[in-house]
């Protein structure tokens, strides 16, 4: 498959049609997605269609960024018209009343809505396994997980099936399913794309990213779907920006001092990512200003602060799923109290409750000052830290995960996923960008993780490393 | 009774009087068509999220000022937790720590004496939806629930336990109604629900320091209903406490028909709403430029302008508290005044005449129509015409209440009707001394009791004379004439 950028030069010269490409990929969806599972939804006539109706509008002064391109969709964004299940038996009959600012975007720029991605349920897990619809496999080799929350997407785009993904990210949603599958994970800084329209997962870390083969590609989407949105009190980023424009100069990288956390040696690292990332480390250091050690001790605390703080959100932003207004109701509720326990008890999964309660449990009057509170000075301290560091450096450079996707029914260590969730908790872009692969043939990647509101400079040094590290992008998994 | 203390704290939910919803853009009108006025915000659907009107917080601030608050220039949220129907998210937005406005305080004057209410705090929050159990008669075996209240802006003003007895509760109340809608920042109607109030009651034995336990009592209408559930109240726990029982705490229900409260819950499990800080809505600062903007907006309060009515127009203490009990009847009577100064008839008896025409005539029709001045279909222009006809003489006051009436029913100017029913003033003494000859004509006995000293028996001659001209002799005129006949 080719990159969207390459496509978009092709389709508008004529050389190429978007319909014979969305056929491409709904032909390559009908061969493999039997086995990988990345889809709930496809909307192949509809996309043909549109895709037709391009073609036919080609040599149109009026064209947006993205005309004739296909995208998947993470199925917890609304469509306008369309199901949104967030892969919940809650909402499986739910249809969307109105368009994600994203969506609406999308729609503006041209680009084809082909399907709609499995994911885990509500995105509370990172292996795609919770979703109540399906289990989504790693298309380099199907016994593994995909990742997730968004394993879906990524595994969508890394078999060739669509060539770029939404998905969203709270956690390291996006990055770790991305890593795991070989190809680019993109989640903005805090505020630079508009949440309105994203199921609501822990409102203070949650973000909408990005799936592509290539650097360029997540750049070029950026462009598409970043920009204010009065409908997001949180979403400020400056005026729109073209983020390919400047992608090439490797003024950004040259110049760059970059960081690597000491604490990763406190952790136990998966061998051969350890080796690659030492790889990728060496050659950092040929294009670089500087490679730099960083301390940040408060990276031990990623996980039970993460936990704490999210699964409160969560508590709070479940809750508005109680069966009165739409999704499941219990049809033989007692009385009130007895038909929410019912209607929540039979449509939400194991995970989901989980955090619920754990949720329910740190806010209490009694623990909140314990758990809640403690949670909020401690991420204070890993903002105050972090930001420090960069006062040492422009980026702070990591494996994006430290342990290899394991096979289904297999659990993640709490750690596997740390550098990714650092970015969510103080609010910063952070860019997986795979590197090499395994003796066995799985992926590995690593992450970039810039000051908040760098992403354009984070692009330029993600796109730099892309081209020396020699990671094949036109090699796709054999399913 | 006087054994004793009584301890009452208020609080208080006014609707804030903004287009938009608080928290979306719906709109709050009332009384529309159920769900009508709700989107994906108020509904709470995925993926939404609530915006925040800055209309809101600039009503809060206004109030806040006018009772003397401290603003807290950080502007936060938190959410609330509880499951019902009525609140989508199962979560209300409102404010913890700290609130909009903090330590305020309103004077009121009960049985002549003034007294100062400290009001701890007012704050932002969203109001619920609405639950409806039944339709006309019909108990429902289900339950419908309309939206179209939810996320309206709501202030809330909790007050300290300063209140010590129901007529103050009232006074409070009454006091508070007519600075918040001088502000025009609610509407403070009880009846339609933009008002609400709750009361937490307690007694204590005089001269005790620790407070008694408290009840809460819900579900007052009206704010006579606040003052006399309070006193029904008291008067239960004085009886509970003499007859060697103790006071739970608890909320109870005010039913106003039977005039009564109802234990309604106990509060024994105490709720725990899990309060944290809203994380979708970004803490900000109140510009000081925004607070100062804010202050300039806020009009004369009604105790300044009954003390400027009071010096300057020379009204009475009763006409000048009636006239400034609400913004809408002072601005009224000030717009009249003014076209009386147009036409150089400003002067003390027409501030007066006009003063009283608004609090007798005037509001009797508004109340029997259950309409307000803005309303009025005599327009503060047309009733400053009639008060010049009657102080230049045209009319006399009898005949200005017959043009009145028609002027209501027909919102018209009194020029007009009186040209239409020709009911100008007769001055002319030849035709006056014709109608009084017939009338003492007609008067044998009156006019014998008169000249054999009864005084009184003119008036008798008087309303016939003024009876044949259809009241439109002028009563000066007719008395002169009358005197000058009889005394012959």
């Amino acid at each position: 498959m080719i990159t969207v950028k390459d496509l978009i030069a092709k389709i508008y010269s004529g050389e190429m049609k978007s319909a014979d490409f969305v056929k491409e990929c709904f032909d390559r969806i009908k061969k493999i997605d039997s086995k990988v599972k990345a889809f709930l939804k496809l909307n192949e006539e509809n996309s043909l269609k549109q895709a037709e109706k391009f073609d036919k509008n080609i040599g149109c002064p009026q064209r947006g960024m993205l005309e004739g391109v296909p995208i998947a969709i993470k199925d917890n964004i609304m469509v306008k018209g369309e199901s949104m299940t967030s892969a919940s038996k809650y909402l499986e009959n739910y249809i969307s009343p109105y368009d994600a600012t994203v969506i609406e975007k999308l729609k503006v720029a041209g680009a084809i809505l082909i399907g709609r991605t499995n994911m885990d349920e509500f995105a509370m897990g990172g292996s795609t396994e919770t979703s109540f619809y399906q289990r989504t496999a790693n298309p380099w080799n199907i016994e593994y997980i995909p990742g997730g929350s968004s394993g879906g997407s990524a595994a969508a785009v890394s078999s060739g099936m669509v060539p770029l993904a939404l998905g969203s990210d709270t956690g390291g949603s996006i990055r770790q399913p991305a890593s795991f599958c070989g190809i680019v994970g993109y989640k903005p800084s805090y505020g630079l794309i508009s949440r309105y329209g994203a199921c609501a997962l822990a409102s203070s870390f949650d973000q909408i990213g990005i799936f592509s083969k290539t650097v360029a590609d997540s750049a070029l989407l950026a462009s598409v779907i970043s920009g204010s949105d009065y409908r997001d009190p949180v979403c400020q980023p400056k005026d729109h920006v073209d983020y390919t424009h400047d992608l090439d100069n490797n003024y950004t990288l040259k110049t760059a001092k970059i960081g690597i956390p000491k604490q990763l040696l406190d952790y136990e690292v998966d061998q051969e990512i350890t080796k690659c990332f030492r790889n990728s480390v060496n050659k950092l250091k040929s294009i670089c200003a500087d490679v730099v050690e960083i301390d940040i001790p408060a990276y031990k605390y990623v996980p039970a602060l993460y936990k704490t703080i999210m699964c409160a959100e969560v508590s709070a932003n479940i809750a508005t799923f109680d069966g009165v207004r739409y999704g499941y109701r219990c049809p033989n509720g007692k009385n009130l109290s007895d038909e929410y326990a019912k209607s929540r008890a039979e449509s939400l999964g194991y995970e989901v409750k989980k955090r619920i309660l754990f949720g329910t449990y740190v806010l209490g009057a009694k623990n909140y000052h314990r758990c809640y509170h403690q949670a909020q000075k401690v991420r204070t301290l890993l903002i105050n830290q972090i930001t420090n560091a960069y006062n040492g450096c422009n980026f702070i450079f990591s494996p994006a995960t430290l342990q290899m996707p394991v096979k289904f029914g297999d659990n993640l260590s709490e750690e596997c996923d740390i550098f990714l969730t650092a970015a969510n908790l103080v609010g910063l872009p952070g860019i997986s960008v795979p590197c090499s692969f395994t003796n066995s043939g799985m992926p590995i990647g690593v992450h970039f993780m810039g000051p908040r509101f760098s992403d354009e400079k984070m692009f330029q040094v993600a796109h730099a490393f892309e081209k020396i590290s020699n990671f094949d992008t036109h090699r796709y998994p054999q399913v | 009774m006087d054994d004793y203390e009584v301890v009452v704290g208020l609080e208080v939910h006014m609707q804030i009087n903004t287009k938009a919803k608080v928290f979306c853009e719906c709109s709050t009108q009332f009384g529309a068509a159920p769900n009508m006025n709700t989107c994906v915000i108020c509904t709470s659907q995925p993926g939404a999220i609530p915006i925040l009107n800055k209309r809101a917080v600039e009503a809060i601030v206004k109030t806040g000022l006018a009772l003397n608050f401290t603003i807290n220039k950080q502007c936060m949220f938190s959410r609330k937790q509880y499951f019902y129907p009525d609140v989508p998210k199962n979560y209300q937005i409102t404010q913890a720590e700290p609130p909009l406005c903090s330590k305020g305080k309103l004077t009121v004057i009960v049985d002549g004496k003034e007294k100062v209410i400290n009001i701890t705090r007012i704050h932002l929050e969203e109001d619920a939806g609405k639950l409806i159990h039944e339709v006309g008669n019909r108990k429902l075996d289900y339950s419908l629930l309309d939206l179209n209240r939810a996320s309206v802006g709501l202030m809330e003003l909790v007050t300290e336990p300063d209140i010590n007895s129901p007529e103050e509760a009232l006074g409070f109340l009454t006091e508070l109604k007519s600075i918040v809608e001088y502000l025009d920042t609610s509407k403070c109607s009880m009846e339609e629900g933009k008002m609400r109030c709750d009361v937490n009651v307690s007694i204590r034995p005089r001269g005790q320091r620790e407070l008694g336990t408290r009840v809460e009592i819900k579900n007052m209408n009206s704010m006579a209903g606040v003052r006399d559930a309070i006193a029904y109240e008291v008067k239960r726990q004085k009886a509970v406490v003499e007859s060697g029982g103790d006071i739970v705490q608890e909320t109870r229900l005010w039913q106003a028909q039977e005039g009564i409260t109802k234990s309604m819950r106990s509060k024994e499990s105490a709720m725990d709403y899990r309060y944290f800080p809203e994380p979708d809505l970004v803490p900000f600062d109140l510009p000081d430029a925004f607070i100062e903007n804010v202050r300039k907006q806020i009009p004369e309060l009604p105790k300044i302008r009954k003390a400027r009515f009071i010096r300057d127009y020379g009204l009475s203490e009763y006409d000048a508290d009636y006239l400034t009990s609400m913004k809408m009847i002072a601005d009224y009577y000030e717009k009249a005044l003014n076209i009386l100064k147009d036409k150089s008839a400003d002067n003390l008896s027409t501030r007066k005449l006009l003063a009283n025409w608004i609090s007798t005539e005037l509001s009797a029709r508004l109340n029997t129509a259950k309409i307000s001045i803005m309303e009025s279909p005599v327009t503060s222009q047309n009733l400053a015409e009639l008060i010049f006809l009657i102080f230049n003489g045209t009319i006399s006051g009898k005949i200005a209440k017959t043009i009145f009436e028609e002027m209501y029913e027909k919102s018209a100017n009194p020029e007009s009707i009186i040209k239409e029913k020709g009911l100008t003033q007769i001055s002319d003494e030849l035709v006056i001394i014709k109608i009084c000859e017939e009338a003492i004509a007609e008067s044998q006995k009156a006019v014998l009791e008169f000249k054999s000293g009864k005084e009184r028996a003119l008036g008798a001659i008087i309303g016939l004379v003024m009876k044949k001209s259809k009241g439109q002799a002028n009563p000066q005129i007719v008395n002169k004439i009358l005197l000058e006949k009889l005394k012959k």
